[in-house]
């Protein structure tokens, strides 16, 4: 009983800002700061705020961009996560010790640590303010070669043997036998970097300028930080929502996985 | 060969090779349109003397130890706590864990509202103190406590979660036995399971230090005037941006990320042998 009741103030403490964001963006400008909080709107607005932050801000174009850049981002991480970490586990070549080492350290560098290097560089190959720029810097992770590396190394040596004396080329096999055996992990693996991808902040912040280029978690700043008018707090809640909105789905949907993926790290390293 | 090929050189493009150029950078004196030209280790010494560093020094130092230590904490009894039965625990587990659903800067700007001086907060706290006014993002003292706290609110359910994951690994037959000879549930968790669990304990006092010397998100969005007022909330992240960003001093830039990556460096290889220690 005691457990109960702390579990209830807990949940209620840690999930009210939450109901907040969802249920001012159906409140009207002056009813969101209006105390005691209405829990629910009383005078509901229905979907006028979503209309007013795609008013000021190419919302939906921000949109478009983050789901553009973090479908890409998953794609090419996954499948070359898992391509690699298959090939480390499964294979030994010149350097692989030092080519898998190098590829882990680069877990050890933190982002604040490339950011200006790395926007140097991007600045020389001509790749500023572009959607290459955005996605490419963020196409691969090296915490994925290790997990997919982690999972592939569990698969049994009989599955290959048995594929190259039916006379399959390497990469076929791979498609066709280790992919699918691999995908559950792949699926845990895809819904880490989307989260990653979706929330990233400080890269999109400074090698895009271009509003109709931009990525969601940056241009929601538009709504709370703008020096030419007002903030329009509903409107930043509305924004705010639909931001939250892929990742709430991904974890209702796929909740095992979700979880999995987030403490993949914890299990597995 | 050829599988791992792709992603080899992927990392030594975007990740090896703007590290080494980055330690290039900070010898120099570089802009965008100027080519960096060698100073030598001018720009460290310039840091060393530049009130603005130390005081982001101390604030990030003052953001990593509030959110480092009480996280520890929370998640882990939060974690126990969900770690029972009792009715209606996986809902509850459930909204406890929404905070790690919304991208930081939804964080950031949700608590921006919650945050106006008149606003939900305030009222809140009205009720305890009785002030109808609480300027928390406008103060000097309350700002950078600010940023602890709403951090602190997205982390906790998140190393929950780690926690949690660990504890589901612990072998029922040890506490068992534990419980067998006498030991209370304390004694049991302190002697019998936390060593166990000392992978995860690992993982989580890593994980939390260094994201949280990284900090940026939320300093640039939640506080006031990016990192204000007067500087209270600029951490270091915030610092490498504006010199690097704003006022395009490459070089610079590059110098205070070499120190924020020797700090991070330094962090991970104490814990490293803290942990190997314990063996």
């Amino acid at each position: 009983m005691v457990f109960f009741v702390v579990a209830v103030v807990l949940a209620v403490v840690f999930a009210f800002p939450l109901w907040f964001m969802v249920s001012s963006a159906f409140k009207a400008e002056n009813e969101i700061m209006e105390v005691p909080i209405h829990w629910l709107p009383h005078d509901f607005q229905g979907w006028e705020q979503f209309r007013n932050a795609a008013s000021v801000s190419p919302l939906w174009r921000y949109l478009f961009n983050s789901a553009l850049v973090s479908s890409i981002q998953v794609a090419v991480t996954v499948f070359f996560g898992a391509l690699a970490g298959f090939g480390f586990a499964k294979y030994r070549f010149r350097f692989h010790r030092l080519l898998f080492f190098l590829v882990i350290s680069t877990m050890m560098i933190p982002f604040q640590i490339l950011v200006v290097p790395l926007f140097m560089e991007i600045h020389a190959f001509g790749w500023e303010n572009s959607y290459v720029g955005l996605i490419v810097p963020g196409m691969m992770n090296a915490f994925g070669v290790f997990m997919m590396r982690q999972y592939a190394a569990d698969l049994p040596d009989e599955l290959l043997e048995a594929g190259r004396v039916d006379g399959a080329g390497e990469f076929h096999m791979f498609i066709r036998i280790i992919l699918p055996l691999l995908a559950p992990a792949m699926t845990s693996l895809g819904i880490l970097v989307f989260i990653w991808s979706w929330g990233a902040f400080l890269w999109p912040l400074v090698v895009v300028q271009d509003r109709s280029l931009q990525v969601l978690a940056v241009g929601l700043t538009d709504y709370s930080q703008s020096y030419s008018r007002p903030p329009m707090w509903g409107a930043a809640m509305a924004a705010s929502t639909v931001a939250t909105l892929p990742i709430a789905c991904l974890f209702a949907f796929f909740q095992r996985y979700f979880i999995k993926g987030l403490t993949a790290a914890a299990v597995k390293g | 060969m050829a599988f791992v090929l792709p992603v080899v050189a992927f990392f030594a493009v975007f990740n090896v090779f703007p590290v080494l150029y980055g330690l290039y950078l900070s010898l120099t004196r570089a802009s965008l349109l100027t080519p960096p030209r060698w100073t030598g280790l001018d720009n460290f010494l310039a840091l060393h003397s530049d009130p603005l560093f130390r005081l982001a020094l101390g604030n990030t130092l003052v953001f990593v130890l509030g959110s480092t230590v009480p996280v520890w904490f929370a998640s882990l009894g939060a974690a126990l706590l969900f770690h029972q039965t009792f009715p209606g625990r996986d809902i509850l587990k459930t909204l406890f864990f929404l905070p790690v659903l919304p991208p930081l800067v939804v964080v950031a700007v949700v608590w921006k509202v919650l945050l106006n001086p008149i606003g939900v907060m305030t009222w809140l706290v009205g009720w305890i103190w009785g002030q109808g006014e609480i300027s928390w993002l406008y103060n000097t003292t309350l700002a950078p406590m600010v940023m602890i706290v709403v951090h602190d609110w997205a982390a906790i359910p998140f190393y929950m979660m780690i926690w949690l994951a660990g504890l589901a690994t612990l072998s029922s037959e040890i506490s068992e036995a534990a419980h067998i000879d006498g030991a209370g549930p304390a004694r049991t968790f302190w002697h019998v399971e936390l060593p166990q669990l000392r992978g995860t304990v690992v993982l989580v006092c890593a994980l939390s230090s260094i994201g949280a010397f990284q900090t940026f998100t939320l300093q640039y969005v939640l506080s006031n005037d990016q990192g204000g007022p007067v500087n209270s909330t600029l951490v270091l992240g915030l610092l490498i941006f504006k010199q690097g960003f704003q006022f395009f001093r490459m070089g610079y830039a590059a110098a205070l990320s070499v120190v924020l990556f020797a700090m991070i460096l330094a962090v991970t290889l104490i814990q490293l042998k803290l942990s190997r220690r314990a063996h």
